[in-house]
């Protein structure tokens, strides 16, 4: 117990500390002072950094294993106490490991599915933008598509119809449903960056579309992309909680933050700790990413830099 | 202002309806953890619809309140007014004039028969049939006799026949081909004989029946009985706490506290008729006819009883409201022997007798492997019991100590019944009600050939000693033959017994003459009432 | 105008067609055939199978499987419910309409709240009640609605007892009230579950909502209108407020895809009988017809959504109107 607390408070400290000399050195810059100027800014940052470094650090900071039942009847749901900080569930499982670990599973899951989405995101809308006429017709009719129907029903077919997905397909699944926005986004910046001087520059010394699209379009059009990691992260951390919540996305004994939540919804008037601690947890982290990707959004804003 | 006070309550008044007074009224309102698959007897093999189905239909006599099934002591008449042995090997019943269907029909001996050829039809496979394999013929004398012709005679003869059978109208489902019963409208609109009509069913939400005034059986005080579909059982006990909902007949254990502490619920506990196990399917899947690649090794399936700590699983689930069954019998039995030879729980035993078997983790990953093959296997729950998914999550934690990888599927119940049935599982938390005699839940459940038998267990030592124990002709000697049968099936372990559960129901303080018996906890709501002193505002209700 | 219009549905009918084959390329990819039960979940019978055969053309070559799925969808066929023994169309007609209830109700919530909510902190931006009130709105727009709605059950329904713990309305008492009566009741059901998509929707439109008001309130005709002497709060109404709803409304409009996501979440946490909990208790009966079904249905709805979005859109902005752009 004594490393939880140490470690945990060694976190607290690194992601503050962290946060505020990351606002020391931004004060020089423009985009700096733009990220800051935001009251939420600081706060999202630290948050952001706690959850991260405790995720990484989840065998470090954890008490007990999470998945472990050392004592189903004396340490069936107990209140927080000193050995159980944030107490116990129904099954004995100490909830500050599960929830610790549970920041791997949910952080992870946002992360690698929002990768997969990025990637496809701006694959596509820089080739829409850039290639234009048939290709961005067809590229842009299929995103219309995916827009129209809403991702929770499109998974909810793929998990009825092939009952058993193992995470890396959920995964995947999450990111293939949600490109869409983002690929317009892109498809933007690309259209306003393709008659800029420097692609010019860049054909005319016989560079190929693809070093063109990749080597200097889309470097440049690394700003909304970098928002809408930000913000995507956090979308697929909803998501994903749904889906455990209704039992078709992490499975136990495997701890997400989702069927958390579902794993105390029978004992809500007995032990709300259960339910109400990961939701916490989530809103958290979701909350320090929106903070973290509207001051980026203000920051790399680049209407406001050509003033 | 005054003209628009006058207004609303003009258009207030409009809508009230007429009101109900006096002894025969009252609505009560009884929260349904679920919902029943169809109304129509043979062709549901849902527990839900037992309740619904008890109000709607009648048999041809019922068990007393001594729960007697051997002869014909206590048996209560029903649609049977009165019968008589003619031989030891047959009986005949004298229908009672004044029955009715819901429709105005009178009820007639070629009912009986017609209800008796549907229940033993191999293409209905209702539960019914097994229990009724030494009934040779059913015939009727005239429209209101009929007669019953055993094969043999045996002590549970009498309860054989009218136990299990709910009599079905001839003339509305004659014309029903027997693979259609399953969809047949009439499932969902049915048409009974008993004390109670069937008025509206919305699928998800509520299920209501109606007093019938003119019921052969004597006018049921509470005129109105409405089942609320709730899927949480805690919601269920929060409506019963709010005065939203009226029956309970299961409070989960987590809720006691908060039923007991309310002034306004009444709690009724009884012993048990449910127990739950988790079984094996002995078969391989895909193919019955080859042993299941797991599960088809006793030892195997030993060493993980041996691993299973069950009393702390019912301690930790139930807090000491329930009781580790020896077998596969519910506390309700009279069969409970302390004396039979039990597991112990030993994960030390069960770790040697795997590795002695050729189980060890070869590779390091945590779970134990044998030329290639992993110890996993999948275990099927319902989404519908908080007790069996709290089961399931404590067991896979129990199997993973001693290498064994469990991955759980939740699933609805008729799908869960569906898969056990055609053999696609490896195993299952299954839950069954106890019949009052062990005779025909352990045929159900354990003899080959029935289509019940989810593990596909087949001893044939077994099938020997049962038949035994059903041919005692008291209830001392069966005891003890019944002993010797347990025992065989314990040494198999084609299934760990988990738990039996001490019931308890719950009914609010207005509702009087509550009883309930334990294997059918509804099958006396028709002398429930509710006295005219304590009508609340929705037992008043007129139907429109 | 009417050409715009019948371009707008013409697209949204290539939207829908789009994701019909859609769904039928992911049916005919799934292990199993979802429009028969497999064997191994069910037992059916010979004649259920071969009427389902006649229906979808399991039999026949996938070119004419396809064209008779699309002919069975435009004809509201959409096969039988395996848990419910009934036609999907049957099942989901019963439950479209609460979820409809529910959606709107919530986007009024939404609506309310987030305008009223957004204009108020850009009147008083950057004071402290408006980084107080930031801090509010992030919170709701980031906490899962799931949640939220267990988190008020909890509060409102089982400490508090003064709204009803789940269901549409109350079975015992409904159907025998007056009409105003059942009103009453259904709208006492309503409040929570309606609430949780609200509240959360309301943060989202207060965000937007206060962002595009500050825009505005730095353009010149408000300026002007200052200059002019007006109050400032003829200025903020008149001028400011009108000018900044119009991306609300298609916000709004944009805003069923959260919605329908929603009512799944909300849906089964108040056993609310609508779609979204239809499907999801479909997953577990393994009924893949009602599953595939809703979410037709669904982006049938959404496409439709955002032509009447597109459709308000020009309604309030003549610049739209007089078709000066399609912007995409």
């Amino acid at each position: 117990m004594l490393r939880t607390w140490l470690s945990l408070g060694a976190l607290v400290a690194a992601a503050t500390g962290g946060a505020l000399l990351l606002r020391r050195r931004c004060e020089r810059t423009d985009r700096g002072r733009r990220f800051f100027r935001h009251p939420t800014s600081t706060t999202g940052v630290a948050l952001l950094t706690f959850f991260v470094l405790v995720a990484v650090g989840a065998p470090l900071v954890a008490p007990y294993d999470p998945a472990a039942q050392p004592d189903p009847v004396g340490l069936q749901n107990r209140p927080p106490s000193w050995l159980h900080p944030l107490g116990t569930d129904l099954y004995s499982h100490d909830l500050l490991s599960r929830v610790v670990f549970g920041a791997r599973v949910s952080l992870g899951v946002g992360t690698l599915a929002m990768l997969v989405a990025l990637t496809l995101g701006a694959v596509v809308g820089a080739l829409a933008g850039y290639l234009g006429r048939w290709v961005d017709g067809l590229l842009m009719r299929i995103v219309d598509v995916g827009i129209a129907v809403p991702r929770m029903f499109l998974l909810l077919m793929a998990v009825a119809l092939w009952s058993r997905l193992p995470l890396g397909t959920l995964i995947v699944l999450i990111g293939v449903t949600g490109w869409f926005g983002t690929s317009r986004l892109v498809r933007a910046e690309v259209l306003s960056l393709r008659e800029r001087p420097f692609v010019d520059a860049a054909r005319a010394l016989g560079a190929s579309t693809r070093r063109v699209i990749f080597g200097h379009v889309l470097p440049n059009a690394a700003a909304p992309l970098i928002v809408s990691a930000a913000l995507g992260i956090g979308h697929v951390m909803l998501l994903e909680a749904a889906l455990s919540f209704l039992g078709i996305g992490v499975r136990p004994p495997v701890a997400s933050w989702g069927n958390m939540i579902a794993d105390g919804r029978d004992l809500l008037t007995t032990a709300p700790w259960i339910s109400l601690v990961p939701g916490f947890a989530i809103a958290s982290v979701v909350m320090a990413l929106n903070a973290v990707g509207d001051a980026l959004r203000d920051a790399l804003d680049p209407h406001e830099e050509a003033t | 202002m005054q003209v628009a006070v006058a207004a609303l309550a003009a258009l207030t008044a409009c809508g009230r309806r007429a009101e109900c007074t006096g002894e025969y009224c009252g609505t009560l309102v009884i929260a349904g953890l679920g919902e029943p698959d169809i109304l129509l007897p043979p062709a549901s093999d849902d527990a839900h619809a037992d309740a619904v189905d008890d109000q709607l239909y009648v048999k041809l006599a019922d068990l007393g309140p001594s729960g007697n099934t051997f002869g014909d002591v206590g048996f209560v008449p029903e649609l049977a007014e009165r019968w008589e042995w003619d031989n030891p090997r047959t009986i005949t019943f004298h229908l009672n004039p004044n029955a009715r269907w819901h429709d105005g029909r009178p009820v007639r001996a070629e009912d009986v028969a017609f209800s008796f050829d549907v229940n033993t039809d191999s293409i209905v496979n209702s539960r019914a049939r097994a229990s009724l394999t030494k009934v040779r013929r059913v015939t009727t004398r005239d429209s209101l006799t009929v007669v019953f012709h055993f094969s043999e005679a045996y002590p549970e003869m009498f309860y054989d026949a009218v136990h299990h059978m709910r009599i079905l109208p001839a003339h509305l489902l004659r014309t029903v081909p027997r693979d259609q019963l399953r969809t047949a409208p009439f499932g969902r609109a049915p048409v009974g004989a008993g004390c109670y009509r069937f008025v509206a069913w919305k699928a998800g939400q509520s299920l209501e029946l109606a007093a019938d005034s003119t019921c052969f059986l004597g006018r049921p005080h509470i005129r109105r009985l409405l089942w609320r579909f709730t899927p949480d059982p805690s919601v269920a006990v929060t409506q019963l706490v709010a005065g939203e909902a009226d029956v309970y007949e299961y409070v989960p254990p987590q809720d006691l506290e908060r039923v007991r502490a309310d002034s306004q619920l009444v709690t009724y506990p009884y012993a048990g008729p449910y127990y739950t196990f988790l079984g094996f399917n002995l078969r391989a899947r895909g193919d019955t006819s080859l042993p299941h690649p797991l599960f088809g090794d006793r030892q195997l399936r030993r060493a993980l009883t041996l691993a299973t700590d069950r009393q702390q699983l019912v301690q930790s689930v139930f807090g000491g409201l329930a009781k580790v069954p020896p077998g596969p019998m519910p506390l309700l039995w009279s069969t409970w022997d302390s004396t039979l030879r039990v597991m112990p729980f030993d994960s030390a035993a069960a770790v040697r007798i795997l590795a002695a078997n050729g189980w060890r983790d070869h590779d390091g990953d945590g779970v134990a492997d044998r030329e290639g093959q992993k110890l996993a296997f999948e275990l099927l729950t319902v989404t519908t019991s908080p007790s069996r998914r709290q089961y399931a999550r404590l067991l896979q934690e129990q199997f993973r100590r001693i290498g064994v990888a469990v991955e759980i599927t939740e699933l609805e119940s008729s799908v869960m019944t569906q898969r056990m049935e055609t053999g696609n599982y490896d195993a299952a938390l299954v839950s069954r009600i106890g019949d009052p005699s062990p005779t025909s839940s352990i045929a159900l459940n354990w003899l080959a050939g029935s289509s019940s038998n989810y593990t596909r267990y087949d001893n044939p030592v077994f099938a020997e000693a049962y038949a035994r124990a059903t041919d005692a002709t008291t209830r001392d000697a069966a005891l003890r033959v019944w002993r010797s049968a347990f025992q065989v099936l314990l040494d198999d372990a084609p299934a760990i017994w988990l738990y039996s559960q001490q019931v308890v129901a719950v009914v609010q303080r207005r509702v009087a003459e509550v009883r309930i018996r334990p294997d059918a906890p509804y099958a006396l709501v028709r002398t429930w009432r509710i006295p005219a002193d304590r009508l609340i505002d929705r037992d008043r209700v007129e139907r429109r | 105008m009417t050409t715009w219009l019948l371009r707008r549905l013409a697209a949204s009918v290539a939207i829908v067609f789009a994701v019909l084959t859609l769904t039928f390329v992911l049916i005919h990819l799934a292990p199993g055939s979802p429009f028969r039960p497999s064997a191994d979940d069910r037992t059916v019978s010979p004649e259920v199978i071969a009427r389902l055969d006649r229906v979808y053309g399991l039999d026949r070559p996938l070119a004419v499987q396809y064209l008779k799925y699309i002919g069975n969808v435009a004809r509201g066929e959409f096969g039988e419910s395996f848990s419910q023994h009934r036609p999907v169309a049957r099942a989901l007609a019963d439950a479209v309409p609460n979820t409809v209830l529910l959606g709107v109700a919530a986007l009024a919530i939404e609506f309310a709240l987030g305008i009223a909510l957004g204009a108020y902190q850009a009147a008083r931006a950057r004071r402290r009640v408006d980084a107080a009130l930031s801090h509010v709105t992030l919170f709701f727009y980031s906490v899962p609605t799931f949640w939220l709605g267990l988190a008020l059950l909890l509060v409102f329904g089982q400490w508090l007892h003064w709204l009803p713990v789940g269901g549409v309305g109350d079975p015992v008492v409904h159907d025998s009230l007056p009409w105003a009566g059942r009103v009453l009741d259904t709208l006492r059901h309503l409040v929570l579950p309606a609430g949780t998509l609200g509240l959360v929707g309301a943060a989202g439109t207060a965000r937007y909502q206060r962002a595009a008001m500050l825009e505005v309130i730095h353009q010149d005709y408000v300026r002007t209108a200052r200059a002019k002497g007006l109050s400032e709060r003829r200025v903020l109404l008149r001028h400011a407020l009108r000018n900044a709803v119009l991306p609300i409304i298609t916000l709004l409009g944009l805003s069923l895809p959260f919605l329908l996501t929603g009512a799944v979440l909300v849906e089964t946490v108040f056993s609310w009988p609508g779609m979204g909990k239809l499907a999801a208790d479909a997953i577990f009966a393994r009924d893949y017809p009602v599953v595939t079904a809703a979410a037709i249905l669904a982006a049938a709805m959404v496409a439709l959504s955002s032509v009447a979005a597109d459709l308000l859109t020009a309604v309030a902005d003549p610049r739209v109107r007089l078709g000066a752009r399609d912007a995409r």
